[in-house]
């Protein structure tokens, strides 16, 4: 039953593009895309949930239909990406009927409902191949699929360039990735995940190290760790709110399954510099990630480096899992690899609810610059709701779902100080140092967008007149929150069925005592929590509605509010060695010192990688190209002397060879 | 017996939280050769709050009047973690640590969402500076924490207790003089007292705490009020409990019973004397000096986590 359903979920993603094209003239059936889009969605979460949960197995072989083996199967762990794909799919479904609707002129609006299920359709095919070649092919169609959907949007020089560089470290990183895999080719009969598996325990240690870092980068790049994010701020803020919404909640996850895949399934873990280069780069990224956030105030690019952020996070706890396995812990890696997986699902889901609320907020005031904001939560009440819900998510706070997973990380964190080694011991509890810094600056971060969003007075005309957003979106924004919090009080739901899935990684047969305590705690919070706060809320407060205090002056204007800009200015004066920032103030005088007629400041920060590690590499490649063009003269002669040169030394070769 | 227990040393937290600022204040007053108000103005004050109408800027939303619910609610809350008269809290799992510091971190969150709201500049400057000096205490605040409990080889604030009170006192370990060293520090910075934050200032150039909370009157501000006292309460308590936890009542004897509060009263009479001391002799930092100020409390907490690895 299950199989049939999975079976159909591929075709009927197939199929969708076709169904856009003879349903475009029809004004009945124009709903028809994207209704079996939804359709689909819930369908794959559904076989995926009962795959994820009761460890059913589905497969699925076409190599009859082509030339290299090509083949599906759905174990716990791909069940888990899968159902991660398709409960954050459905939402975003259901928002995009409405966002289309409005946005788009119908030619558009074809384009993105033939995009998007293929787009779905290859990540789905990432995560649930058992062939490098159904993994590859999934892998390069995910890339071009998001580029094209993000040229929905338009095609201006900009936003070109933004692509380019996109594509360019994509395909860089999928190079990597291609590698990796075709290193197995000597030991392994063939690239199928069971052979890979079952060569790698035999392959020599050069070998195995050699994957691992071809891995790391390949799928660092994808998930967009420091310093492989480049393209993540430049890819995501311009994308359709949806598709951006798909990209970094999803898209990034895709890369946490092959890192996830290759180095605790193939390889089983490693020694224990792996686990500290793991870790060191889930630290830089979370704190480079929630520094450069501050900064911005573009909300979609704030979120998207959020997004490096929590990736960081993540592989905080995949890098804590790999040390606990080099140290014959495995009980302990199960732990960290099940807080890892479960903040790859949390942050799928608070992420695609930011990033829907961002697009909701965009179409109510046309702007995604939150200090042209302001005073939302009183005009799009359930909007604001429900992105408050997202922030408390992301930042960690108890009884939402952010909370369970960093708790995890925390946890085991601390348990690293009973292992064995003397650096593990050391290194692991300072690293709940670095999550603790990383959670104190993401609440500073949501502190200033939600306040200067929604908050206080609105900043711009356009915020003044906003109004709540269509019914649909609405309520695809309100199931991902309704799953934000029901995972933040019952995190039992999901965290059992993962032990299970880690346990089966690691070879251990359950969770170490006290590792998940709080699961049963949490609940009881939630009870005291919301029985003190009907109490007081209770209590007779008589209100007035007075003018805000001006200091005896008439009146405040929403000039006078605290920007988003001043905001995080002690936090970004704190750490300004980070930054780096480019300042040119200009002063323009009436009469020098005095009297300053205007002053321009422009501040460009967040540049400091391209310009220290990117530019000298671009630099040095053009340099050379440069001078390679000297081989290219144009002369038809110099190239026939190219040949017969080649051919001579081809022949002097075999000669010696 | 022990739930019983629990819930009362959780209400206690609750109860007696003004009264802690009220001998603040009154030492305070002493130390400056004034006569100083009575201990219990603290309550009237509340009292009168609760009493007068809450004032609501125009261009507030719905969650400026709720974040002081929630801000009360979530301390509340966490005042059910902190082991105060016997070793043991209401809410007792392991891993608790976590849950206290992110309990506290709700409530302030909110409290900055709720200045922001008043829609004047003086909530935005409160909340910044907030923002400033939470997301640099909460790094040195858990390391400390984590630090005492590899110490105490568990991951409950009442184990932790429960670890020192049966450890010789003569023999402490050197890791618990820079873990005591980097919660004061950072149990300053986290109350706003002097010298991170002055809490009877209304200067604009000095104020953090006072600044988010100027649009706040009636019941709401009552509620701020108290919680602030509470969150001093619960990390004043949550310092004796893990440095001094010698008094607490470790078996259910009457005496024993009877005699916890009254040790935990001295000891938190003290600390608030001490608190009296510092905040008339030292002034304040100013802004940009508070991140080195973080900065010794994270380098202690960094060193005592270290020094736990080191000296097994």
């Amino acid at each position: 039953m299950m199989q049939i359903i999975f079976n159909s979920f591929l075709v009927v993603l197939l199929i969708i593009p076709a169904v856009t094209l003879v349903c475009r003239r029809g004004r009945r059936v124009r709903f028809a895309p994207s209704l079996l889009l939804l359709l689909v969605c819930v369908a794959g979460a559904i076989v995926a949930a009962f795959s994820f949960w009761r460890g059913d197995r589905l497969a699925v072989d076409l190599s009859w239909a082509t030339p290299f083996p090509f083949a599906l199967s759905v174990d716990r762990l791909s069940a888990f990406f899968l159902l991660l794909i398709c409960a954050v799919g459905a939402p975003v479904t259901l928002f995009s009927i409405s966002y289309v609707e409005r946005h788009y002129s119908q030619g558009k609006a074809d384009w993105l409902w033939a995009l998007l299920p293929l787009f779905v359709l290859s990540m789905a095919l990432v995560v649930t191949a058992s062939t490098a070649f159904a993994f590859l092919c999934g892998w390069e169609l995910m890339t071009l699929f998001s580029a094209a959907l993000i040229l929905i949007d338009g095609d201006s020089e900009r936003r070109r360039h933004n692509i380019f560089i996109y594509l360019l470290m994509m395909h860089a990183g999928a190079a990597a990735v291609i590698a990796s895999f075709f290193l197995f080719l000597p030991h392994a009969n063939g690239l199928d995940f069971a052979a890979m598996r079952g060569a790698a325990a035999a392959m020599p240690t050069g070998m195995r190290t050699a994957i691992f870092l071809l891995s790391f980068i390949g799928f660092g790049t994808k998930a967009g760790i420091v310093p492989f994010h480049l393209w993540l701020p430049k890819a995501h803020p311009i994308a359709p709110s949806p598709v951006s919404a798909l990209m970094s909640a999803v898209m990034l996850k895709t890369a946490i399954y092959g890192f996830v895949r290759f180095t605790f399934d193939f390889l089983g873990g490693g020694p224990i510099w792996w686990g500290y280069l793991v870790l060191l780069a889930g630290a830089i990224s979370g704190l480079l990630g929630i520094l450069y956030a501050l900064t911005e105030h573009d909300l979609k690019r704030i979120l998207a480096y959020h997004s490096v952020e929590n990736i960081g996070i993540i592989y905080l706890g995949l890098g804590t899992a790999l040390v606990f396995m080099a140290n014959n812990s495995p009980a302990w890696a199960a732990v960290a690899l099940v807080a890892a997986l479960l903040h790859s699902l949390n942050h799928a889901l608070f992420k695609s609810l930011l990033f829907l609320g961002a697009g909701a907020v965009s179409e109510a005031t046309h702007t995604i610059d939150i200090e042209q904001m302001g005073g939302l939560l009183k005009r799009m009440k359930l909007t604001g709701i429900v992105f408050l819900i997202g922030c408390c998510s992301i930042i960690g706070l108890p009884l939402f779902n952010g909370f369970v997973s960093e708790w995890m990380i925390f946890r085991s964190f601390i348990e690293g100080s009973q292992l064995q080694g003397i650096s593990s011991s050391i290194v692991l509890p300072l690293m709940a140092g670095v999550l603790a810094l990383i959670g104190g600056l993401a609440a500073a971060c949501f502190a200033k967008i939600f306040g200067v969003a929604f908050l206080g007075r609105a900043r711009s005309p356009q915020a003044e007149q906003a109004t709540e957003v269509a019914r649909p979106m609405q309520s695809a924004m309100a199931l991902l929150a309704a799953s934000c919090v029901v995972i933040g009080i019952l995190p039992g739901l999901v965290v059992n069925p993962l032990a299970v899935l880690a346990n089966d990684l690691m070879h251990t047969p359950v969770l170490p005592e006290g590792a998940f305590s709080i699961s049963r705690t949490l609940p009881w919070i939630a009870a005291c929590a919301a029985f003190l706060m009907i109490v007081i809320a209770g209590l007779r407060r008589i209100t007035r509605i007075t003018p805000t205090w001006a200091c005896g002056l008439p009146a405040l204007d929403s000039r006078m509010q605290y920007s988003a800009a001043a905001f995080s200015k002690p936090l970004r004066t704190v750490f300004a060695r980070v930054y780096k920032a480019d300042r040119t103030v200009d002063v323009q005088y009436a009469q020098p010192p005095y009297f300053a007629k205007s002053v321009s400041y422009c501040s460009v920060r967040t540049t400091s990688f391209e310009r220290s590690l990117y530019r000298p590499a671009v630099n040095g490649i053009v340099n050379i190209a440069t001078r390679l063009r000297k081989l290219q003269t144009g002369n038809m002669q110099v190239y026939l002397l190219y040949i017969f040169l080649a051919l001579i030394a081809l022949l002097v070769f075999m000669r010696f060879a | 017996m022990n739930l019983a227990i629990n819930l009362i040393q959780a209400l206690l937290l609750i109860a007696i939280a003004p009264l802690v600022s009220g001998i603040i204040a009154r030492s305070k007053a002493q130390m400056q050769n004034r006569r100083g108000a009575s201990l219990w103005r603290p309550y009237a004050e509340l009292l009168k709050l609760f009493r007068k109408q809450d004032l609501v800027p125009d261009t507030a939303s719905a969650l400026f009047r709720f974040a002081p619910v929630i801000l009360f609610a979530a301390t509340a809350t966490a005042a059910a973690f902190v082991p105060v008269l016997h070793p043991s809290a209401l809410f007792d799992v392991s891993g608790d640590i976590i849950l206290f510091v992110y309990l506290l971190a709700i409530g302030r969150f909110f409290l900055m969402l709720g200045a922001m709201d008043g829609g004047s500049s003086f909530g935005g400057l409160g909340a910044s500076r907030e923002a400033l000096v939470s997301a640099l205490a909460e790094a040195p605040l858990l390391l400390a924490l984590i630090s005492v409990a590899i110490l105490s080889h568990t991951v409950s604030l009442s184990g932790i207790v429960l670890a020192t009170v049966r450890q010789d006192p003569l023999h402490l370990s050197a890791v618990y003089a820079f873990a005591l060293g980097a919660l004061v520090l950072v149990a300053i910075a986290e109350t706003g007292r002097i010298p991170v934050d002055n809490p009877s200032t209304h200067l604009e150039l000095t104020m953090i705490h006072e600044a988010m909370v100027l649009e706040y009157s009636g019941p709401s501000l009552a509620l701020i009020e108290w919680a602030s006292a509470m969150k001093l309460t619960l990390i004043l308590a949550l310092l004796t409990g893990i440095f001094a936890p010698w008094g607490m009542a470790t078996n259910a004897s009457i005496a024993a019973l009877f005699l916890a509060p009254l040790v935990f009263a001295v000891k938190l009479a003290l600390l608030a004397a001490v608190i009296a001391v510092i905040e008339s002799s030292i002034a304040k930092l100013r802004i940009y000096l508070i991140p080195d100020f973080l900065g010794m409390a994270s380098a202690l907490a960094i060193l005592a986590v270290a020094f736990t690895a080191l000296m097994r």
